[in-house]
């Protein structure tokens, strides 16, 4: 947005991006997929001026329909992914950390939340921590400002932003927020390289104990359903919802009372703020 | 008088007596309201005859409610009188922290619920209190003693640490880590609990877990039976964990009810020592937007319009002053009046804002589709038959030039003007 | 003099078409190997000429007498000029001939220039109006050379000046039809276009054929070939071929709803760029009309550069609605919509440069095998009430119900159910294939993405394979396509034959049960006036121009058609993925076609599409009323006491 007018001041300096990719999944179809925020954080740094960028996966990548995701991103105009093969099931932040210190990045970019699994969104934190580097989570644009120092926007809520300063090195994630990440093209993504690395996997323990089954639909709560003591305020209770509901529609009324209606129902929703 | 028992032997006969034309007047005197008399074996005697009472048309009514629905009536009088009990626990062995967001300094839904959750999991074990931390100004004060009066107490917090300087404020993760350190290192909380939202609990919970090497539970939506449950990535799966294995937690809105029955001390404890961090993330403010550039997705309030808008200034003028994000229906696109990356729908942008509102959109399928989780859907049209008023909360009808108009009028006397306040303290 | 100067000449003029012949050849030759019988084509074009072409230039009467008259004259004409005057023949019959051919090149010559005395725009200027007066001069002054050798006039007959204007006059005849031919001039369309006839790229589009489904794109990567067309010289060499056989009539110009809408696209002036993309140079010279909103002159190209860097514009290629106007009306059977394909493969596949939503949908259709991103389990969910037999639990059924992704729209769900009830009231045994169906490729092919293309049908193929049924019937004419066109080609090696099955659109299958009794249909009264949009796929794609109509007319509604019906329907603006590229123009060509609509006073719009439905219900209020066939038809059904048996017995 505004922040390429501010642009660095010592152009020529090259920085190294390592962008983490992940396999997706819809949330739909539950089919694997390029990342939403894996791929939004891969175009912010290909977006990013004299920079040089790799492209990290750590993961079980033996599966065809895997490998064609990784193709995927390939397919966003990269020649090669280093692929750290991981066992199904494995923690993947020590290959992650390891990979990363050999290639000695300036800035990792990685997605927010994984799309597989647990996707707690604990991966970024954990590499800042192993390197001991700071870490953003939830930006939408990075640019180098010169002499090592990166300027961030923030997501926040309700699409407002705020601007950080941080200085390289650092993890930065990417919110959903961000621009949407380019086409990829399937052709090209034929031709790039996996490019294999021999790093060993780690056995993630803790998911080895979890259950995991379909997602259940969360169920409603029912305003002061609790609180009633009485079977009479149960019934109350349940039946005042459908007395609230179903739309009041305003014909006769004037213009200025039919605004105070819309004006009330906007206030009582907090999109905008009654200053008193 | 005296506190003897004095028997009226006459009193006594009529009571025994049922014919007698004075027993029901005895009986109401004698027995009183009481129904249930102890008898002489010590048991409780119900007597069917003094159930209910005669209502003001002379007839009979038995109230089966135990006199809840006669107090229906009084009941908002009558709540402000009930108390609700304090509990305190006066020297807790150990601790259920919460690190609340408190946007603006108050309680928001989400808090509450995760202090809801975090009261049930101190209650069931013994002398644990529930100990809120607090980042930055609380809105209504807290007094030194106990404040079971306060937001806090009555959302069942037993403790309050409070970090207010000025190093908190804004987005300060760093800083605010080294006080959750501190915290960790003096009072060792059994579970540290976050309410999960965007950049704040989440964030918080994160980094704590990363610095205490901790395997956190995020998402969490249900607590039930010593087990955690959890969503996955894509929102596709249900993760259920020991809650014995996770002390920090990160936990969705409404995973538990808030508390309602009792009230806590919500006593503030000094804050441990915390040493000031290098700050290596600077915040450099909050970045004004204009609410034209946030993308319709993201959006929570969108003003759209269609085909029925003629003064397209005054459009543009009311999405302004409401501070909305505009919109608008394939139409208005069409005829270019709107550009493409506007376009509401399933062709278009599919919206998930809090208030959408429809202004002469008579709602074609795509366009209802688009809009189908939109929380609250205000219409305003000239067709009271369109399908968009059938889909709408709120249906205005009316020509829409005058109805904005008397909007604006409305929201810039109230100055509640939301487009040029830009700023919104999230952290 | 004169006589000892022409065959020199002569031999000259044809030595400089030869070179020019060669040069050209070669340029061709620039282009991909493409198989192509060359000795059977060259047999075959006469007849192709004769009889296919005609059937296309005929649709103008005038203009075809015209060409039979000049073409006809011209050609008789150079091969008795050569006898006559190149080698000297001394024959008074061959020059009374000479001087008839002449006379009849002269005759529909001046009708040429007559045409172009007030040319209509789709027409283009520059050279072509220099052609009839060339015409004339050729015809005019070999009539007069060959008047002594027919003895009309004595030999020596111009001497002195008037043998300087004769000179002039052959030299400037040759000139436009010797050198111009082999040289680029508007003559050559006719040394392309007869050899375009000869080795056409399809043809089994000749005899009466129909041939409409996209050629596969052969997806190894392994040799390093690009996918697509990026530079011209990626065309295979019949396709280059074909370019330069354009005459610049502007047929295709004139029936393309993408230039009638504004949009950048100009068919003719497409084909014109392909051909300075072959031979190399700027559109500087081009005469026609441009794209619109786009300046002619700008463009460079040759054969070994990006068609996308210079030569035509993104949005031109995308502006396309695969419609096939522009294919239908062309007089020497140019195959625009192969190339504008074969472009958009190399943005989509090699330069992922989709424009609009196509990325987005495309994803989609990798992920959840529909453009929309639903849920691929909910696809049955509008059937959940039908009480439709699923193909997996059934296993055989004489009818296959091709559902398409009208599954997931909910105004589309209504046609469905329609169907379903007319086919539940004829007793029709059938079954569909619920979640277990995926988006036919359609829009993906469109797109360019062949690759996904290949991996749905292919797909599709092995769950079909799964089934025993004789015939698939689907309401979506785009499904119908590639069900019926386009996945052959990928079919060999499954279990299914060729000719294994049968694919039907729905308004053919309703029009047999009509037909054969099993359906009774009401007199449609009050619908008003009735009228009857063709889809593209439907129409142009395959033909299907009767079962629709004679489906209508056996509800007793008498159809008020459209100036443009038939295969010249305009499109709705739904195909070709047009809607999801959805490049800007000055109008929407839906709305173009609902003036055609109104223009027929109608109350109804008979349509054979849910894309058709959608774009066309997407026209502002107040239009008449737009439905498909199948819910017309189920409005109207009358029930009809069956002993169900006896029918599923017949069925059976």
């Amino acid at each position: 947005m505004m922040l390429h007018s501010k642009l660095s001041s010592n152009p020529a300096k090259n920085y190294t991006v390592a962008t983490l990719v992940s396999v997706g999944k819809h949330p739909k179809s539950g089919r694997p997929r390029r990342s939403d925020q894996d791929s939004k954080a891969l175009e912010l740094a290909l977006n990013m001026d004299n920079r040089s960028v790799h492209v990290i996966h750590a993961g079980d990548s033996s599966d065809p329909l895997r490998q064609s995701v990784l193709r995927e991103y390939l397919g966003m105009g990269l020649e090669r992914i280093d692929v750290t093969r991981q066992n199904a099931n494995s923690d993947a932040v020590p290959a992650l950390v390891e990979r990363l210190k050999m290639l000695q990045a300036d800035v990792v970019l990685t997605g927010s939340r994984a799309e597989s699994g647990e996707g707690s969104g604990m991966v970024p934190y954990l590499i800042a921590q192993a390197l001991g580097w700071p870490m953003v989570p939830a930006a939408v644009e990075v640019t180098a400002a010169g002499d090592g120092e990166f300027e961030i926007l923030q997501a926040l809520p309700r699409g407002q932003r705020r601007l950080l300063k941080v200085r390289a090195p650092f993890v930065a994630s990417v919110d959903s927020a961000a621009a949407e990440s380019r086409q990829t093209a399937w052709a090209s993504g034929q031709r790039g390289q996996l490019q294999e690395m021999a790093i060993g996997s780690n056995p993630d323990e803790v998911m080895s104990q979890v259950t995991v089954e379909p997602a259940r639909k969360r169920p409603k709560r029912i305003a002061s359903a609790k609180k009633a003591k009485t079977a009479a305020d149960r019934f109350k209770a349940a039946t005042a919802k459908s007395a609230s509901k179903g739309g009041a529609i305003l014909v006769k009324e004037s213009a200025e009372e039919k605004a105070q209606v819309i004006y009330d129902l906007l206030v009582s929703q907090g999109v905008i703020n009654k200053k008193k | 008088m005296s506190d003897l028992i004095r028997k009226d032997p006459r009193k006594d006969w009529i009571l025994r007596n049922r014919l007698h034309p004075l027993h029901e007047q005895v009986a109401a005197e004698m027995n009183g309201p009481a129904a249930e008399v102890r008898g002489p074996s010590g048991l409780i005697r119900r007597n069917p005859h003094a159930v209910g009472f005669i209502g003001p048309n002379g007839i009979k009514r038995i109230d089966r409610l135990g006199g809840s629905a006669a107090a229906a009536a009084g009941a908002k009088r009558e709540q402000k009188e009930e108390q609700l009990p304090i509990i305190a626990i006066d020297a807790p062995q150990a601790y259920v922290a919460v690190v609340v967001d408190m946007p603006n300094g108050e309680l928001s839904a989400h808090d509450k619920d995760v202090l809801g959750q975090a009261r049930a999991l101190a209650d069931a074990a013994e002398d644990t209190a529930v100990l809120a931390v607090v980042f930055g100004p609380v809105k209504a004060a807290l007094g030194t003693e106990a404040n079971p009066d306060h937001p806090l107490g009555l959302a069942g917090v037993d403790r309050v640490v409070v970090f207010d300087s000025e190093a908190y404020q804004g987005f300060a993760p760093e800083q605010q880590l080294e006080a959750m350190l501190a915290v960790e290192r003096t009072l060792e909380p059994a579970q540290w609990l976050f309410p999960d939202t965007h950049l704040s609990g989440n964030d918080r919970a994160l980094r704590l877990a990363a610095r205490l090497g901790e395997r956190p539970i995020m998402h969490a939506w249900q607590i039930k039976n010593g087990k955690v449950t959890s969503r996955g990535g894509s929102e596709l799966t249900d993760i259920t964990r020991e809650l014995a294995s996770a002390r920090i937690l990160a936990l969705a809105s409404e995973c538990a009810m808030p508390v309602d029955e009792a009230r806590y001390e919500a006593r503030v404890i000094a804050s441990p020592a915390v040493p000031d961090v290098l700050t290596r993330i600077k915040d450099a403010g909050a970045v004004a937007v204009d609410p034209n550039q946030i993308s319709l997705g993201e959006a929570e309030f969108i003003l759209s319009a269609g085909n029925g808008i003629h003064d397209w200034d005054q459009f543009h003028e009311a999405a302004r002053v409401l501070g909305a994000t505009e919109g608008a229906s394939r139409v208005a696109v069409d005829d270019g009046f709107m550009p493409r990356f506007r376009q509401v729908g399933a062709t278009g942008t599919w919206v998930t804002a809090r208030v959408y509102i429809a202004v002469g959109i008579s709602g074609a399928v795509q366009h209802l589709q688009g809009i189908g989780s939109c929380e609250k859907v205000i219409a305003i049209n000239t067709d009271a038959g369109c399908d968009m008023v059938k889909r709408a909360d709120l249906s205005v009808i009316g020509d829409s030039q005058e109805i904005l108009a008397a909007l604006m009028a409305k929201v810039q006397a109230d100055g509640a003007a939301d487009g040029d306040e830009g700023k919104h303290d999230v952290a | 003099m004169l006589e000892s100067v022409i065959p020199w000449l002569l031999a000259g003029f044809i030595a400089v078409l030869l070179a020019g012949m060669l040069r050209r050849i070669r340029l061709w030759r620039a282009g991909q190997p493409e198989k192509v019988d060359l000795v059977a084509g060259l047999m075959a074009m006469p007849r192709r000429y004769l009889v296919d072409l005609h059937h296309v230039v005929e649709r103008d009467k005038v203009m075809s007498n015209t060409h039979v008259a000049t073409a006809g004259g011209f050609v008789a004409s150079m091969i008795l000029i050569i006898l006559v005057h190149g080698f000297g023949l001394d024959s008074t019959i061959l020059a009374w001939a000479l001087l008839a051919t002449t006379a009849m090149m002269f005759v529909g010559a001046t009708f040429v220039y007559r045409r172009r005395v007030n040319p209509p725009s789709r027409l283009s200027k520059g050279p072509w109006m220099r052609l009839p007066k060339s015409l004339l001069t050729f015809a005019a002054t070999f009539f007069i050379v060959t008047l002594p050798a027919a003895g009309v006039l004595p030999e020596g007959f111009g001497s002195g000046v008037l043998a300087f204007i004769l000179l002039a006059g052959i030299v400037a005849g040759l000139g436009e039809m010797l050198f111009g031919m082999g040289w680029a001039g508007p003559m050559k369309h006719a040394f392309a276009g007869a050899l375009h006839l000869a080795f056409h790229r399809r043809s089994e589009r000749f005899g009466g054929g129909r041939s409409t489904g996209l050629k596969l794109l052969d997806l190894d990567i392994s040799k390093g070939q690009t996918l697509g067309v990026a530079k011209p010289a990626d065309f295979k060499w019949n396709q280059l071929l074909g370019f330069d056989a354009c005459v610049q009539c502007g047929r295709c110009e004139a029936m393309c709803p993408a230039f009638a809408a504004g949009q950048p696209l100009n068919p003719k002036k497409l084909i014109q760029d392909m051909v300075v993309g072959l031979a190399g140079g700027t559109d500087a010279k081009y005469a026609g009309s441009p794209y619109p909103g786009k300046d002619v002159g700008n463009a460079t190209g040759s054969p070994v550069e990006v068609i996308t860097e210079g030569l035509v514009s993104q949005e031109t290629l995308w502006s396309c609605t695969t419609c096939r106007a522009c294919v239908e009306e062309c007089p020497m059977m140019i195959e625009h919509v192969d190339a504008i394909v074969d472009m958009r493969r190399f943005l989509t596949l090699e330069q992922g440069s989709t424009p609009g939503k196509g990325s987005e949908t495309l994803q989609n259709l990798i992920a959840t095998d529909n453009p929309n991103g639903n849920d691929p389990q909910a696809r049955g969910w509008w059937a959940a009430d039908q009480n439709i037999p699923l193909m997996s639990e059934k296993k055989e059924a004489d009818v296959l119900f091709w559902v398409s992704d009208g599954a997931f729209d909910m105004r589309s769900q209504r046609i469905l159910r329609s169907f379903v009830k007319i086919l539940k009231a004829a007793n029709v045994d059938f079954a569909f294939l619920g979640d277990e169906e995926r988006d036919c490729g359609d829009v993906a092919r469109r797109l360019g993405d062949d690759a996904t293309f290949q991996s749905l049908a292919k797909r599709n193929i092995a769950t079909l394979s799964q089934y025993k049924f004789k015939r698939i019937v689907t309401t979506d004419p785009h499904a119908f396509h590639c069900l019926k066109n386009e996945y052959p080609d990928l079919m060999e090696d499954s279990g299914l034959l060729k000719n294994g099955w049968e694919v039907l659109h729905h308004t053919r299958l309703i029009n047999e049960l009509v037909a054969e009794g099993k359906i009774q249909l009401d007199a449609l009264t009050s619908a008003g006036t009735v009228t009857y949009h063709d889809p593209c796929y439907l129409g142009r794609y395959n033909g299907e121009y009767d079962a629709p109509r004679d489906v209508l007319k056996a509800m007793g509604i008498e159809l008020a058609e459209m100036e443009r019906s038939g295969f010249r329907s305009r499109c709705c603006g739904g195909g070709g993925a047009a809607p999801i590229t959805d490049i800007p123009g000055e109008r929407r060509i839906a709305d173009m076609r609902m003036d055609d609509i109104r223009e027929t006073g109608a109350d109804l719009v008979a349509v054979g599409c849910q894309q058709c439905t959608a774009m066309l219900e997407g026209v502002v209020e107040p239009r008449p009323e737009v439905q498909d066939i199948a819910e017309i038809v189920a409005a109207q059904l009358v029930e009809i006491e069956q002993p169900s048996e006896s029918i599923a017995k017949e069925v059976a």
